[in-house]
């Protein structure tokens, strides 16, 4: 028996990856739940296992190849079938010379072809004409149909090394396509000079359109405020040797994510998402923080679940963990989903401030900037003190200014008074 | 001067001219190529205007018209309709024939493109030999193209002599009304021409292997079919197989059912339409590196390019349904990947038609086809006998049906038999190529009284919605 295995729904909104590598041959033996290979999806690397036992007698896609959701990606022969099996008649072959020679002539003339093809057939052109691969290309229109916008606004951002258009004649096996291809970093000039054009990775796509969905969507408000942390730098310089001696570096940011934890309970709705279709706001009765972390193929927000129930080391362990494998690529979809909250430590790299982009479906994040010595006046006197500054974005769809503020307010108290953390959390 | 002394040179050469030689070439010379079309007949057109579709047509009007004018006394009017002169039919359908042709060389010709005359080989990857009148010329090309059609599949101990066995190109041109026709082979040209001769006066006898007529057809289209020709007086010989012939006069031809039992039936004609074959013999394609699948037809991707680069094939050789239409796409997408255009074929539907009475045409998936395929199906049917125009055609046999996704309402396959079903196939074909939904077709106005306001409404009633016939 053959099993064809279908680029499964790994996730919510996940509905196209990338061949990140093949961990097996055609020909290879597979073991149940065997991984046998590692995909790219908008957020993380993922090994999926076979389901059943079996040789593999077919891999559809090369390294690099887009997928999409329900793409057949390989197949397996499940009862000792070693080879590929040919395309069967579209009509039963009979012995008799003259209904095989019927059989010829009598094939359904116009069965559709195989494979997505919903868009006109000026769309398809405009695809070939462009050099895109249609089934690549998301769909926008009604019931997933590409429209002439999609592909050209996929055309502008190639995502890499696209298979040519997978056409087949009448289910039969057809030469392959010359790809139009895009040549990889191409170099060229524009008008102005020298140019390079380079393709766009797979995450960057993602960001890419998650960034410029939260700027449609959010009415963004950047509210700024300083913080004196010289307490809090002090109290951590104490702590981090005795989380050393737990084998957890501590860093700064745990104690952001404490500090906002804390905030949030104050001011719940900047722990929600605005469901508009329904007209609802969906507060949430949790606390998942999601990190942001620079990586260098670009941004990833794993997520700290239950940050408000964990102790500080916990959270510094997790945050350390999180860290180091998203830039390995190596977090679980899960790891990545879920936030209510988000928190960028932007301090180490510098700079004096900044206006954080939500990340959707959240209503409000926040920003911390580098620690520096400036004079303040502390306690009356002017004063060599450690201050910070933070900004806050949220959505003023649903949270007001003066809110706001307030819960940066109430941010800032908490970073001024680290203590206020051990009495009430 | 010896022809053969010089080598032509070109750009492309296209060998063959049926509809989709002569359309390449016409298209490549519009698209500034230097193109030599290759035609081993005199008469440009191929089987499509010579002994296919268009004189096909011109006889099924003909014998239309006879029986609609012995109809004729039903709205009072009285015409005597007392037989067919065949010759005169034939050189009518010759005239028709020639006007064609002759316009496709003047097309061709005025378009720049050079027309030879005679039967090409290749002899290398970029030349051929062609057999002219004047004796052989070598032809050198850049890249070809390869349009050589298909033939008819002969069937043992049926051979076509012209006589007593003939072939559809033979039907064509009969200087008589046979006065008993057996039909071996029930697909579209057998239906066809049975039909045709049917009604010019012949007793007809269709034998056909399978047990049932166009098996790939929806169940509903073939019970009106069968239902027709049945009332036509067409005998049916379902299940059968042609074993022998013994010629005499009449002829005879023995037949074996499927439990083996013999049976013998006189014919004055034996009209063979078993099938087609790829029309390859002799072209060289070894020479050539042109690889054939395992039933001769030539392998070709979406661009139309076979396994030797810069080589080409297009229409009935490669295979697929033998269809002109088909070919006349193939022929522009090769046109115009030579020049250089980024096409493929890519279409979705090859709208068919089978020109019986009633007319069967189709466009898209059958319900079955669909349901195989994993789609939900909802389907919605309106017969003609609801049609008020279809009435004043005195018309009213037949139906539309069409099948969609329950889910996405996207329309998948549209089947109309009746009147004028190759005429309105069109638009089922344009909705499906476009991927239209149901109610993309529901929305648009259609002009009453029509035919194809039966499309609009077997849609509304795939919807749940017609108005002229009871929902469901």
């Amino acid at each position: 028996m053959v099993f064809e295995f279908k680029f499964p729904d790994v996730g919510e909104g996940i509905h196209e990856g990338r061949i990140v590598e093949w961990l097996v041959q055609v020909g290879d033996s597979l073991k149940v739940d065997q991984p046998f290979v590692k995909v790219e999806t908008d957020k993380a690397v993922v090994d999926l296992p076979s389901p059943r036992a079996g040789t593999v007698l077919e891999l559809r896609f090369q390294k690099g190849d887009a997928i999409r959701v329900g793409d057949v990606i390989a197949v397996f022969g499940t009862d000792g079938d070693t080879a590929i099996p040919a395309p069967a008649p579209s009509v039963p072959a009979t012995a008799a010379p003259a209904a095989e020679a019927r059989a010829l002539s009598a094939q359904a003339p116009s069965a559709p072809r195989p494979g997505r093809l919903l868009a006109t057939p000026h769309t398809r052109a405009l695809a070939r004409k462009l050099g895109v691969d249609l089934a690549s290309v998301p769909a926008t229109g009604r019931n997933g149909r590409v429209t002439d916008e999609d592909v050209r606004g996929f055309a502008e951002v190639p995502p890499g090394s696209l298979p040519g258009p997978r056409v087949s004649v009448d289910g039969v096996e057809v030469a392959p396509e010359p790809a139009p291809a895009r040549p990889l970093g191409s170099a060229g000039s524009d008008p102005y000079g020298p140019v390079e054009r380079t393709p766009v990775s797979h995450l960057r796509k993602v960001i890419a359109q998650a960034m410029a969905l939260s700027k449609r969507t959010a009415a963004h408000v950047t509210h700024v405020d300083e913080a004196d942390v010289t307490d809090l730098v002090a109290l951590h310089g104490r702590l981090k040797s005795l989380a050393e001696a737990d084998g957890v570096k501590l860093s700064l940011t745990a104690f952001f994510v404490k500090a906002l934890a804390s905030m949030l309970k104050a001011h719940p709705l900047l722990n929600a998402s605005f469901d508009e279709a329904r007209g609802e706001i969906v507060l949430k009765r949790y606390v998942h923080m999601g990190v942001a972390v620079d990586t260098p193929e670009g941004l990833i927000v794993p997520v700290v679940r239950d940050a408000d129930r964990k102790d500080l080391l916990t959270v510094a362990r997790e945050i350390a963990d999180l860290a180091a494998r998203a830039r390995e690529r190596r977090l679980s979809l899960d790891e990545l989903k879920g936030a209510s909250f988000t928190l960028t430590n932007i301090g180490p790299v510098g700079g004096l401030l900044a206006t954080p982009i939500i990340h959707q479906p959240e209503l409000a994040i926040a920003a911390f900037f580098a620690v520096k010595d400036r004079p303040a006046v502390h306690q009356g006197q002017i004063a060599v003190r450690k201050m910070m500054n933070v900004a806050l974005s949220f959505d003023h769809r649903i949270i007001d200014g003066a809110e706001g503020a307030r819960a940066a307010s109430v941010l800032v108290k908490r970073l001024e008074n680290p203590e206020y953390m051990l009495l009430r959390g | 001067m010896v022809v053969g002394s010089f080598a032509k040179g070109c750009q492309v050469a296209v060998v063959g001219a049926g509809p989709g030689g002569y359309l390449a070439a016409i298209r490549l010379a519009q698209l500034k190529k230097d193109v030599v079309l290759i035609e081993a007949e005199k008469r440009l057109g191929g089987i499509c205007l010579n002994e296919g579709c268009i004189p096909s047509k011109a006889l099924i009007h003909a014998a239309d018209f006879l029986a609609e004018a012995r109809e004729a006394h039903k709205m009072g009017i009285s015409v005597e309709a007392k037989g067919v002169d065949m010759g005169r039919l034939v050189a009518w359908k010759d005239g028709v024939v020639q006007k064609l042709t002759g316009g496709v060389k003047f097309l061709a010709e005025k378009n720049g493109a050079e027309v030879l005359t005679g039967r090409a080989r290749f002899t290398s990857d970029r030349t051929l030999e062609v057999q002219t009148d004047q004796g052989p010329q070598v032809v050198q090309f850049e890249q070809a193209v390869i349009a050589t059609g298909s033939v008819p599949f002969p069937l043992p101990g049926f051979e076509v002599d012209g006589e007593t066995v003939i072939g559809s190109k033979e039907a064509l041109s009969l200087s008589d009304v046979p006065r008993r026709l057996v039909v071996i082979g029930g697909g579209y040209i057998g239906l066809e021409l049975g039909s045709v001769y049917r009604k010019l006066g012949a007793e007809v006898e269709v034998v056909e292997f399978f047990p049932e007529l166009l098996l790939q057809h929806d169940p509903e289209v073939r019970e009106v079919l069968t239902r027709r020709l049945k009332s036509l007086g067409v005998g049916l010989r379902l299940g059968h197989k042609a074993m022998r012939l013994e010629r005499g006069a009449p002829s005879k031809v023995v037949v074996q059912d499927r439990e083996g039992k013999e049976s013998v039936l006189e014919a004055d004609k034996v009209l063979v339409s078993v099938g087609r074959v790829p029309s390859v013999q002799g072209l060289g394609l070894d020479a050539a590196g042109v690889k054939q699948d395992t039933k001769g037809f030539i392998q070709v991707n979406a661009r139309m390019e076979t396994s030797a680069p810069g080589i080409f094939a297009i229409g009935d050789v490669v295979g697929g349904p033998l269809l002109a239409h088909k070919a006349y796409r193939e022929a522009k997408v090769a046109a115009e990947v030579i020049a250089g255009e980024p096409s493929a074929f890519d279409n979705v539907v090859i709208p068919a038609v089978i020109y019986t009475d009633p007319e069967i045409a189709w466009a898209g998936l059958s319900e079955q086809e669909a349901v195989q395929k994993g789609h939900r199906v909802v389907t919605g049917t309106f017969p003609f006998k609801a049609s008020g125009r279809a009435m004043t055609l005195n018309a009213t046999e037949g139906f539309v049906k069409t099948v969609a996704d329950a889910d996405t309402k996207r329309i998948l396959g549209v089947h109309i038999v009746g009147a004028d079903a190759s005429e309105m196939i069109s638009e089922a074909a344009l909705a499906i190529e476009m991927g239209a939904f149901l109610d993309d077709l529901s929305q648009t106005i259609h002009p009453h009284p029509t035919l194809s306001e039966g499309l609009l409404e077997s849609v509304e009633a795939a919807l749940g919605a017609a108005i002229h016939v009871m929902n469901k």
